[in-house]
């Protein structure tokens, strides 16, 4: 059973050049699906429709194996019956409603208010019930707003950029949170970012939306390692992206990673061994040698085959295969000194600290 | 007279201001919800005793409501009651006149509202009423309260349609304002004075009042 079965066609409001119709089909496999897309793409509107917001003209929304919205037999459950939990990007706590009332808001039965306490201390939050939502800050409130989330006992809960509007350190610590409520739960998350850091870094699924429209999907790893929407392209960038597992950290200061088949060496990460981590890579940081070197400062040599060659303004992008893909930028002139082509086997040089890790 | 006037003034007001809070906020409501055709119609409709002249309320009023009106008639017929030259119809024509002024404010603040906050309280399996009652209205309760103190203030000094539907009846329908006209008409300036002096002491309490709400709810 898929959390998300949706297939849908929606008329978009917005009217002037902006106007599209979304017209979405995906079935999502993963635990947290990421909704990804540059703004103005549709994404808002298909949580909508998930919610019970927005009408779709047809289609099917099915969450957690549950039909709650079906034109073909005239099924279309109102919000509060599609058991759908939601948090905004400005959270939108109650106004007037202390923390802990926030919370029980969403709950039932007489002991609301204990439950309310045991969410607001999974959200990392139990010290904040008396507190009013105008008193919190930005990372406080979305904790907030999860717990509310939970309180309702949800089939499935829908996050619209909860992260946005946080800055590094807030961002961070509340998408570990997030992570583990959605493991301990087994809840599926509908995730909304525009960001592909955040996509690859919480994803198990990733539907990659422009213009109202799926335009590709699958993996994280795997959309960010070749991305064949322009949407997503272009959201990578010149960036090698991966979700990586700390396999060690070594006294000397530097840390080992697997890049999914590939141990890299790379500058300490402050992450437990065994976590997963988003690291970035610049294709300008990577160096092409045809003979394997030796006596160089470069932390990583890995052998591999170039796949593809494809020009990138006045250089010209080499994908290698390692087996890990890592796209390398170079110069036409190298390219032609060196004879680069497609099949040939080449080698990659990559500095340690060249491996930024993302969050 | 003073006396009567004074209190027939206070419970005319505080009666409409209630009639008016709890009909402006259900309607402010349910116009904020969403645009529809003739929206645009309706609101003008509502909001004409703001803008005709009082005493052009108050013919509409006898139209509606007298003897052989379109309401009053078919009243008369079942009850025996007609509204004209009572209290109630001082409690009729004052809630009218301030209705524009609750509605508008109540219209407002439903609109400032962010639609998602609704639709978050849906989603916590809360239904319309629930939703209505426990987050709109809290929500909305800055600008309620203004209307109400708005609405107060205008059924306080509600003088044209109250003369045309209810006439001047000491101690039957004469309020403050109409006791006031009458006692400056027929040279008492002594209890002119008086009254008038009360009706602003009124007033100004009723700002303080409100002010301090305000600032509670703030």
């Amino acid at each position: 059973m898929n959390p998300f079965e949706i297939d849908i066609r929606l008329e978009h409001e917005n009217s002037g050049p902006d106007r599209f119709t979304l017209e979405a089909a995906f079935q999502a496999s993963g635990q947290t699906t990421v909704l990804f897309g540059p703004s103005g793409a549709g994404k808002t509107t298909l949580l909508q429709a998930v919610l019970g917001g927005r009408r779709p003209e047809r289609g099917r929304i099915q969450v957690a194996g549950r039909t709650v919205f079906d034109s073909e037999r005239a099924i279309d459950l109102p919000t509060r019956q599609r058991r759908i939990g939601v948090v905004f990007q400005d959270a939108l706590l109650f106004p007037h409603l202390d923390v802990r009332h926030n919370v029980a808001f969403g709950a039932r039965g007489g002991n609301r208010y204990a439950l309310a306490q045991e969410l607001l201390d999974r959200v990392e939050g139990g010290h904040l019930g008396s507190r009013m939502p105008v008193d919190l800050s930005g990372g406080e409130k979305q904790r907030i707003a999860l717990a509310r989330a939970l309180a309702a006992r949800p089939a499935a809960i829908l996050l619209d950029e909860p992260f946005s509007a946080l800055d590094g350190p807030a961002r961070e610590a509340l998408g570990e949170t997030v992570r583990q409520v959605q493991a301990e739960s087994g809840i599926p998350f509908l995730h909304v970012t525009h960001d592909i850091t955040e996509a690859l870094r919480i994803g198990d699924h990733m539907v990659v939306l422009d213009q109202g429209r799926v335009v590709q999907q699958g993996r994280p790893s795997d959309v960010v390692a070749a991305p064949t929407s322009t949407v997503a392209a272009r959201a990578v960038g010149t960036e090698n992206l991966y979700r990586a597992r700390v396999l060690n950290h070594h006294p000397d200061g530097y840390t080992t990673l697997d890049l999914g088949g590939v141990s890299v060496e790379t500058g300490l990460m402050p992450s437990p061994t065994g976590d997963e981590v988003a690291v970035g890579l610049r294709a300008e940081d990577v160096l092409i040698s045809l003979n394997r070197v030796t006596g160089t400062s470069a932390r990583n040599v890995l052998a591999g085959t170039i796949t593809e060659l494809s020009p990138r303004g006045s250089a010209i992008e080499v994908r290698v295969e390692t087996p890990v893909a890592i796209r390398a930028l170079v110069t036409r002139a190298s390219v032609q000194e060196l004879r680069l082509h497609t099949g040939s086997p080449v080698h990659l040089l990559i500095k340690a600290a060249a491996f930024q890790r993302l969050i | 007279m003073i006396r009567s006037a004074l209190f027939l003034s206070l419970w005319v007001t505080l009666a409409s201001t209630l009639i008016v809070a709890v009909i402006g906020t259900i309607s402010g409501y349910l116009i904020s919800r969403r645009r529809f055709p003739g929206r645009g119609l309706l609101e003008a409709v509502l909001n004409l005793p703001l803008v005709l002249p009082p005493t052009v309320t108050g013919y509409y009023l006898i139209v509606l409501l007298g003897r052989r009106g379109l309401l009053g008639e078919t009243l008369f017929e079942w009850t025996g009651f007609t509204v004209p030259f009572t209290w109630v119809a001082c409690v009729v024509a004052a809630s009218l006149m301030a209705f524009p002024l609750m509605l508008r404010s109540a219209l407002v603040a439903f609109e400032s509202i962010d639609p998602r906050q609704a639709l978050a309280a849906a989603s916590l399996g809360h239904g319309r009423l629930s939703t209505f009652f426990r987050v709109l209205v809290p929500m909305a309760r800055r600008g309620l309260l203004a209307g109400m103190v708005l609405s107060f203030a205008r059924a306080l000094g509600e003088f044209g349609a109250t003369l045309m539907l209810a006439g001047n009846i000491p101690g039957r329908t004469q309020t403050l304002p109409l006791a006031i006209y009458e006692a400056a008409l027929s040279g008492e300036d002594r209890d002119a004075l008086l009254m008038a002096g009360a009706l602003t002491l009124v007033s100004v309490i009723v700002m303080i009042l409100a002010g301090r709400l305000d600032r509670k709810t703030a």
